[in-house]
């Protein structure tokens, strides 16, 4: 018997079905475990935004539906489903989307004050967080005062702080440098690794994509592949990122 | 401000118009509306005083006057004036004419002295010691002209009566116009204009039987009274006007702090916060912004009114001699009463809650996807 955190029944996904429709996912089935570190890549307008938004419960299917943890969350009332997010699902977008007001640590707090944690435990674990990510010298900065690559990792530590079933960004590299990239590969590898945090994330990165443990290709709407590389080799990285250094 | 203007001006020019010129109400011969002649006089005693007076309890006190008009001159010049034979005493008790005097002092009343408004004075360019002469026709046609020393000059506050107004005692001017104990006009007085209505039924249920007739100040000037009504219309109009003005800007302000900030409130949604819970964040932000703003404009507002209050504007050139004709004092005095402020503050406050309708529509129709493309 599988341990499937998530699992997609035969989804589709077809925009402006009355006018120019768009068939953007076609009949996707993909079941994705506990502890994954995967990634979806693909060509652009092949469908992996789509794909993670119904997994997030972000969007509904137009056919089929998504399960996560056993539960059935295609059809859920509005509420419940942002509810069940806020519970079970953790987010890093590609444009680090953090409250502009608020503080780094702040940022973190937020979520776990919409969780009703305790302000000592609050407290407590935004900092921890910040410390992981490597901002524990960051904690009062507001995001327009730290760099891209620094405010993703106070992303990251806001999906971490809700305790979440798996994490899903979409392109969270996308706007980094590539040392910042990098930067940020390392922190959700460790966290991956030390506590068996699940990732799964899109990218047109190949850095990134050597990165995961598990690849699927999407292409046109469809999983074209999906990969398993049992080992993911730190040495292909390393030579794979200097052959990019000096390119 | 507008209203607090206007307001300031519509108190002080029925106060002077009630106080100066017509009282509350006011006791007349029937006839005399049709023809204010002396020939229309009535006669005026105690028992007709008191009789007035007990007709209700609200009545402070009645005013005799008799006034003609008549020509008034001296070497220099010659003009119309209104000569009013007055109780002095009384006048000063329900307007505090005596404040006035620019110089000299009244009469007693059984001087044979004359007090002058200013206008008219300066027109015939009299002092207070020269002589006036008085020439005119008395009750029923007979001669009256007679020589007074003045004793006193008066502003008048409304400048049409400042212009041409000569005071005589009341007993003299009844004396000089052959109308021994008659008078023309009785005003009534009552401390605020809410008794109005009440004591003129009051008198007029008392002297119903007689050749005399009671009308309210209202009556007695329908003109001022229908273009300050038609001021009050324009300055509601104005105060609407600047209510939707403000209610555009804020709106303005709300939009775009809304629009901005879709991505923000589709990434809450997105992490799990509920709609209900950041429309009431909004809210809150929206009533604070809308307190700060009723504040600070109350904060200015009230410093610009307390300024003008200290310093009423003085109107010159036309739109003062336009304001004159209507029988106000030329400067903008201004309504200082606080229940404004709280009012004005009260509708700028919902306002906020009808502006506060977009972001909440917003927030509840806000599609996830769409708010953070
Ligand atoms: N809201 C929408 N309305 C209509 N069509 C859409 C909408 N969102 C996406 N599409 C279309 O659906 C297809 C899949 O889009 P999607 O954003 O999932 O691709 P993607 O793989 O994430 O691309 P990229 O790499 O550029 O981010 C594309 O053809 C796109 O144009
Ligand atoms: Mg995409």
């Amino acid at each position: 018997m599988k341990n499937h955190i998530i699992k997609t029944e035969n989804i589709s996904k077809t925009y402006n079905p009355d006018t120019v429709p768009v068939h953007a996912l076609k009949a996707v089935n993909l079941e994705f475990s506990k502890g994954e570190f995967t990634s979806i890549v693909g060509p652009s307008g092949s469908g992996k935004t789509t794909l993670l938004n119904m997994l997030g419960g972000l969007d509904k299917p137009t056919e089929g539906h998504v399960e996560v943890d056993g539960v059935k969350i295609t059809g859920m009332k509005d509420s419940k489903l942002i509810e069940f997010r806020l519970q079970n699902i953790g987010f890093v977008f590609q444009h680090y989307n953090l409250i502009p007001v608020f503080t780094a640590k702040e940022n973190v707090s937020f979520i776990m004050l919409l969780q009703k944690r305790s302000k000592k435990e609050m407290e407590h674990r935004a900092e921890e967080l910040l410390n992981k990510v490597g901002l524990g010298d960051r904690m009062d900065a507001r995001p327009k005062q730290m760099s891209g690559g620094q405010q993703q990792r106070v992303a990251v530590a806001r999906a971490l702080a809700s305790e979440p079933k798996f994490i899903l960004a979409d392109e969270p590299t996308a706007n980094l440098d590539t040392s910042s990239a990098m930067n940020l590969l390392d922190i959700m590898e460790k966290m991956n690794k030390e506590q068996g945090i699940t990732f799964i994330f899109s990218t047109h990165d190949q850095r990134v994509i050597d990165r995961a443990r598990r690849v699927i290709t999407m292409v046109d709407g469809q999983v074209h592949t999906d990969e398993i590389h049992k080992e993911s080799s730190s040495t292909i990285t390393e030579n794979d990122s200097q052959r990019i250094d000096t390119e | 401000m507008m209203q607090s203007l206007n307001r300031g001006s519509h108190e002080i020019m029925i106060d002077n118009m009630v106080r100066f010129h017509t009282g509350y109400a006011q006791v007349q011969d029937y006839r005399f509306e049709e023809e204010a002649s002396l020939d229309n006089a009535f006669y005026f005693d105690n028992e007709l005083e008191n009789r007035i007076t007990a007709t209700n309890n609200r009545i402070e006190m009645v005013l005799p006057r008799i006034q003609t008009f008549m020509l008034a001159g001296n070497d220099y010049a010659t003009r119309g004036a209104m000569v009013m034979g007055i109780d002095a005493e009384k006048e000063h008790a329900f307007n505090n004419l005596k404040d006035n005097l620019i110089s000299g002092e009244f009469f007693e009343p059984n001087d044979r002295k004359a007090v002058v408004t200013a206008g008219l004075a300066k027109r015939l360019q009299l002092e207070t010691g020269d002589v006036l002469v008085l020439i005119g026709q008395g009750r029923f046609g007979m001669s009256a002209n007679a020589l007074y020393e003045i004793s006193g000059i008066v502003r008048h506050p409304i400048r049409e009566m400042d212009n041409q107004t000569v005071y005589l005692p009341l007993a003299e001017a009844q004396f000089l116009l052959s109308a021994d104990g008659y008078i023309t006009n009785l005003l009534v007085s009552t401390s605020s204009d809410r008794f109005t209505n009440t004591i003129t039924s009051a008198i007029a249920s008392e002297i119903d039987d007689e050749e005399l007739t009671v009308f309210t100040w209202t009556e007695l000037i329908p003109d001022l009274l229908q273009l300050l009504e038609f001021d009050l219309v324009g300055a509601y109009f104005l105060a609407a006007v600047l209510y939707i003005v403000i209610g555009f800007g804020f709106f303005g302000t709300i939009l775009t702090m809304t629009l901005e900030r879709m991505r923000e409130f589709g990434m809450l949604l997105s992490i799990g916060m509920q709609r209900i819970k950041l429309a009431v964040v909004v809210l809150i932000e929206t009533i604070f912004i809308s307190l700060l703003g009723v504040l600070l404009g109350m904060g200015v507002a009230w410093l610009f009114l307390y300024y003008l209050h200290l310093n009423p504007i003085q109107l010159t050139g036309d739109v003062a001699e336009a304001i004159i004709e209507m029988g106000w004092e030329p400067i903008l005095p201004v309504s200082f009463a606080a229940d404004q402020f709280y009012t004005q503050g009260f509708y700028v406050f919902l306002i906020a809650l009808v502006v506060f309708l977009f972001p909440l529509v917003k927030i509840f129709r806000l599609n996830i996807l769409e708010a953070s493309r």
